[in-house]
């Protein structure tokens, strides 16, 4: 790791402010980020850190049913959260149990899992020189060892976007509350993952100095359920290879609405609303969730050593759905 | 914020600011305060700076940067070598520590960040110059054989603790998932849960 100078804000103003200068990063929980500073792929002359601020941005609120998720809570608060119990809420604590270990759960922030860095081998080594970031001329990961790779989604960069909360959170139409400068802006979810995923584009559109401060679950009807289900190759330690989260609201044993985002399968979290759509107005069945995974998949192009990624992530949106309407 | 050198920063003045600091004490005016507020943040670093860490109940003095891990600062400024570096990445478990009772990767944090926490190592667990105040959780590790090449078993150890502390009588399931952040290449699982559930019972040393 370089050295750097480190700013310890004592109000969000001072975060905002400091995190405009140049050659500064936001630094939250510091799991992404200083994994990152050592391997030497950033290198700011500052880091604002967050945590001071840790009090203001990790409180979590409910109000008229809109569940309000401060941007530093943990995901091992989000678990325990009282305000998440409910059965819409079981996908996104079983995302967030899901993710790394309890050591990792216990530091890790909402805001730092939903704009972690892609976990693409190439990218994430000093060692190698690809496409993404201008770093070289090509993505070596589509013509190289792509096992972990997008099946979909892609232009000329085959990264993943590895968050486990990103497809759970989408599914349940949350939106995030900025910080920059004076400015407060609230945004869907959505907006927050670029639309064109290009090699050249940064992870996320959060304009320079910009600063998570919250997330906002909007309030659910009756009989919400969010079902989560991933694969992956260990069972702790790791990051999904596929991921699938799918809101279904139940009435009169049929699903009157539904929602599925698909996670590590593209380099952003994959909504598929003609799969959503199949469900709605239907009653759960074996045979519904088959069409619904493969309309979720319709279409996807595996690279040499991912295919796999298309039985399996079928399975887990299958698993999902199980889930949701048991 | 300008330390003097041989000087600790305590929570209150590292994590709100001196600006924060002189408020209470000076009581300033409103438009003062508001000035105050104003002002920029402080700053630590790249240099070495002295900072306050608690560690096992004790509150020790420690020469960081801000890039020192919590890891490296234990090991290398403190002497205290049982955490472990193993990966230095957050995927083995090696260097779990407790912050605030709850296990964490002391690799992933920085050492500046754990001002004003309480942080526990293995080695707050056993006395040397006094045997019998040994642990019980460690007395069984020794009991169950709990470990092979022990490379893991700081971290394990304080992963099990954690464990015990929040859960009293864990379930199997409950061990598996307290563990599971902790790699063990000998495969000493089944004797570690052995050792905790020894010590929930109220066991200490001897099979
Ligand atoms: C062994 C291991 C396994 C893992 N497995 C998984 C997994 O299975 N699934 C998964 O989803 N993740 C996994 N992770 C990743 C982990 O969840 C993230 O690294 C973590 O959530 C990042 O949160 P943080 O608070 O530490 O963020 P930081 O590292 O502090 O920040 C990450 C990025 O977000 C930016 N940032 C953070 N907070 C804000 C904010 N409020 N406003 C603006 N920008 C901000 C930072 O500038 C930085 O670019 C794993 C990590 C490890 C080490
Ligand atoms: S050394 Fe910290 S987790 Fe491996
Ligand atoms: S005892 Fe050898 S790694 Fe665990």
């Amino acid at each position: 790791m370089r050295p750097f100078t480190y700013v310890l804000p004592t109000s969000l103003e001072q975060a905002a402010e400091a995190a405009t200068q140049p050659d500064t990063i936001v630094k939250a929980a510091g799991i992404d980020i200083v994994d990152r500073m050592k391997e030497r792929l950033v290198t700011p002359q500052k880091v604002v850190n967050l945590l001071p601020l840790k009090r203001e941005l990790s409180q979590i609120a409910e109000q008229n049913g809109e569940v309000t998720i401060g941007a530093m809570v943990t995901l091992t608060q989000l678990q325990e959260a009282k305000q998440l119990q409910g059965r819409a809420y079981d996908g996104l604590r079983r995302a967030a149990s899901t993710t790394g270990t309890p050591q990792v759960q216990n530091r890790a922030t909402v805001a730092g899992n939903l704009l972690q860095f892609t976990r693409c081998w190439y990218v994430r080594s000093e060692a190698f020189r690809c496409l993404h970031g201008g770093r070289g001329p090509t993505c070596l990961a589509m013509t190289g060892d792509n096992r972990y790779h997008a099946v979909m989604g892609w232009s000329d960069c085959v990264r993943v976007h590895p968050s486990n909360l990103a497809p759970a959170l989408l599914a349940l139409g949350a939106e995030y509350t900025t910080r920059a400068g004076e400015a407060v802006r609230r945004r869907k979810l959505a907006d927050l993952f670029p639309a064109d995923p290009r090699a050249q584009n940064p992870e996320h559109t959060l304009e320079d100095g910009e600063i998570v401060t919250a997330l906002h679950l909007p309030a659910q009807p009756a009989d919400t359920r969010l079902g989560y289900a991933e694969s992956r190759e260990k069972q702790s330690f790791d990051w999904a290879t596929t991921a699938c989260a799918v809101r279904v609201v139940m009435a009169g044993g049929k699903i009157t609405a539904a929602d599925l985002v698909l996670g590590a399968v593209g380099p952003v979290p994959m909504a598929k609303p003609q799969a959503a759509q199949l469900l709605v107005g239907k009653e759960p069945s074996e045979k519904l969730f088959l069409r619904v995974a493969e309309a979720a998949f319709a279409g996807a192009t595996p690279l040499a050593f991912n295919a796999y990624k298309l039985p399996i992530g079928k399975a887990v949106v299958r698993a999902a759905l199980e889930e949701a309407t048991r | 914020m300008s330390h003097p050198p041989d000087r600790g920063v305590s929570r209150r003045s590292f994590l709100k600011g001196s600006a924060i600091a002189g408020i209470a004490t000076t009581g300033l005016t409103a438009a003062a305060e508001a000035a105050e507020l104003h002002r920029p943040p402080s700053e630590l670093g790249p240099g070495e700076h002295e900072i306050t860490l608690s560690i096992n109940g004790k509150a020790r003095l420690v020469k960081v940067e801000t890039r020192t891990t919590l890891l490296d600062a234990l090991r290398d400024r403190l002497d205290l070598t049982g955490a472990k570096k193993i990966c230095d990445r957050g995927a083995c478990g090696g260097c779990t520590v407790l912050v605030d009772d709850l296990p964490v990767n002391s690799c992933l944090m920085l050492a500046v960040d754990a001002v004003g926490c309480e942080l526990r190592t293995v080695e707050g667990l056993a006395d040397p110059a006094d045997p019998k105040a040994t642990h019980p959780l460690v007395q069984n590790f020794v009991a169950c054989d709990a470990l092979q090449c022990g490379f893991c078993t700081p971290g394990m150890v304080m992963s099990s603790l954690s464990c015990l502390e929040r859960r009293g009588t864990p379930t199997e399931a409950q061990m598996r998932h307290d563990l599971s952040g902790n790699l063990c290449r000998c495969g000493t699982y089944g004797r570690v849960m052995e050792a905790i559930e020894r010590t929930a019972k109220g066991e200490g040393g001897g099979r």
